[in-house]
């Protein structure tokens, strides 16, 4: 994203839209930090400047990834589907990709409004990896890693900063102490933060093993949620 | 997209939060899912949604519903601010039996009543262990509780506190701030009833 000099009017309006608080004013205008600027357009699209002086230019590699990973309205070409993520457990009452005794892993990294480096995400993809996780092959992150086995992200993305993105991952609900332990060591690595996010199907009799195991571990987590509600059809037989 | 998943918030302004999303499985039943999807959009007006949007296109705070069902091309969406509302909604989406997810985000307990009350059991969850990592780069709690209703991190902070110090001063109604906020979450799953409610709480501190 960019602001074009000659034309700021230095009136501030698009100041406070940015998520990563990357504009400021310089010399009575409004200037776009380039290096914090995740091309996310939400100046653009708030329609918040008066003189239309907010221009956004297609960015090529590795820049381009900024956009991707930062404007839902954009699709990823490894995806198929707009967004950061994958359908992960919305649609598992189809497609049967989380099964009882498994465990679905999301980090978020930058979330919530913070942003985030690829350095950061590889750190921690990098730790999973080690612990014989199952990266999710159709999401965004996992198209950059060099290898799946050891979560390594190519060297030439590392320094980009998007909005955020999202490790998917899948493991025994055995290894869901370990993980968690290992997950929080890393954590005190990064320099941004990340949500965590843990999926689970249901047992017939509508209970979820991993609350009771969250519950035993003492492990905090938020008293709302998502559930898929068992109305896709044809019913995945899990 | 965890977008639904992270919202932060007490179990008292949490009741009034309930976000949906309708979705197609990639490869297994997106063959003329479109039809279905503009058609959970037409039951959820039936209901007074507080916020509709469509993956693409916008959300109601940008476009009129029946601009956001013509202009639908992904999955869709729908925010309700009382239990009431998203039963009587999950009751004529179960009976259209449209054949798509249907994912409900909200109180666990809350939810699970709602859809017991119209025959249906939960299926898989998704649960948050909360933020990680450097969490003394956040705002404070009053304003991820209304930044987190946008789960793409498209309301920046500073947008919260201008709009609630303009509320502070009297220049705009928490009603009319929520409305600046919303546009910016295209999804459609920011819910400006309880931003309102929220953004007058921290006006008035």
């Amino acid at each position: 994203m960019k602001i074009t000099p000659d034309e700021c009017i230095a009136c501030e309006a698009c100041v406070p839209y940015c998520p990563v608080g990357a504009i400021s004013m310089k010399d009575d205008i409004a200037v776009i930090d380039q290096d914090e600027c995740v091309d996310c357009a939400v100046c653009l699209k708030s329609g918040s400047c008066p003189v239309d002086c907010i221009v956004f230019e297609p960015a090529p590699w590795p820049r381009s990834l900024r956009t991707v990973f930062s404007d839902p309205r954009t699709e990823h070409k490894a995806t198929g589907i707009a967004g950061r993520g994958t359908e992960e457990m919305k649609t598992n009452d189809i497609t049967g990709r989380f099964q009882r005794g498994w465990v679905g892993l999301g980090c978020e990294f930058g979330r919530p409004g913070i942003g985030t480096r690829f350095s950061d995400v590889d750190k921690v993809a990098q730790v999973l990896a080690k612990h014989g996780v199952a990266f999710e092959s159709k999401n965004p992150v996992t198209a950059l890693m060099e290898d799946v086995k050891t979560g390594k992200i190519r060297e030439d993305v590392l320094g980009e900063k998007v909005l955020s993105a999202i490790i998917e991952c899948l493991y025994p609900i055995e290894k869901f102490q370990e993980i968690i332990t290992a997950l929080k060591e890393v954590a005190k690595e990064v320099d941004t933060v990340f949500s965590v996010e843990v999926i689970n199907r249901a047992e017939p009799d509508g209970s979820y093993p991993l609350r009771k195991l969250l519950d035993e571990m003492s492990m905090p987590y938020y008293i709302n949620g998502k559930q898929c509600a068992g109305l896709g059809r044809p019913l995945a037989d899990v | 997209m965890t977008h639904t998943l992270h919202r932060r918030g007490t179990a008292e302004n949490l009741r009034g939060d309930y976000a949906l999303i309708m979705l197609r499985a990639m490869g297994i039943n997106d063959d003329d899912y479109l039809p279905k999807v503009k058609e959970f959009l037409r039951i959820a007006l039936r209901h007074n949604p507080v916020n509709i949007g469509s993956e693409m296109k916008g959300c109601l705070y940008e476009f009129l519903p029946e601009e956001i069902i013509a202009g639908a091309k992904g999955d869709s969406h729908v925010v309700f601010d009382n239990s009431r509302a998203l039963t009587g909604f999950l009751k004529e989406v179960k009976e259209a039996d449209l054949g798509l997810s249907v994912v409900v985000s909200g109180i666990f307990e809350s939810v699970d009543e709602c859809l017991e009350q119209v025959g249906l059991k939960h299926h898989t969850g998704n649960f948050s262990l909360g933020i990680w990592g450097k969490t003394e780069k956040l705002p404070g709690d009053d304003i991820l509780e209304v930044t987190t209703m946008c789960g793409h991190g498209l309301i920046s902070t500073n947008l919260v506190k201008a709009v609630a110090k303009e509320i502070k001063t009297g220049t705009r109604t928490p009603e009319a701030a929520a409305k600046i906020l919303a546009p910016n979450c295209t999804c459609g799953v920011f819910n400006p009833a309880r931003a309102a409610r929220l953004l007058a709480a921290m006006a008035a501190k």
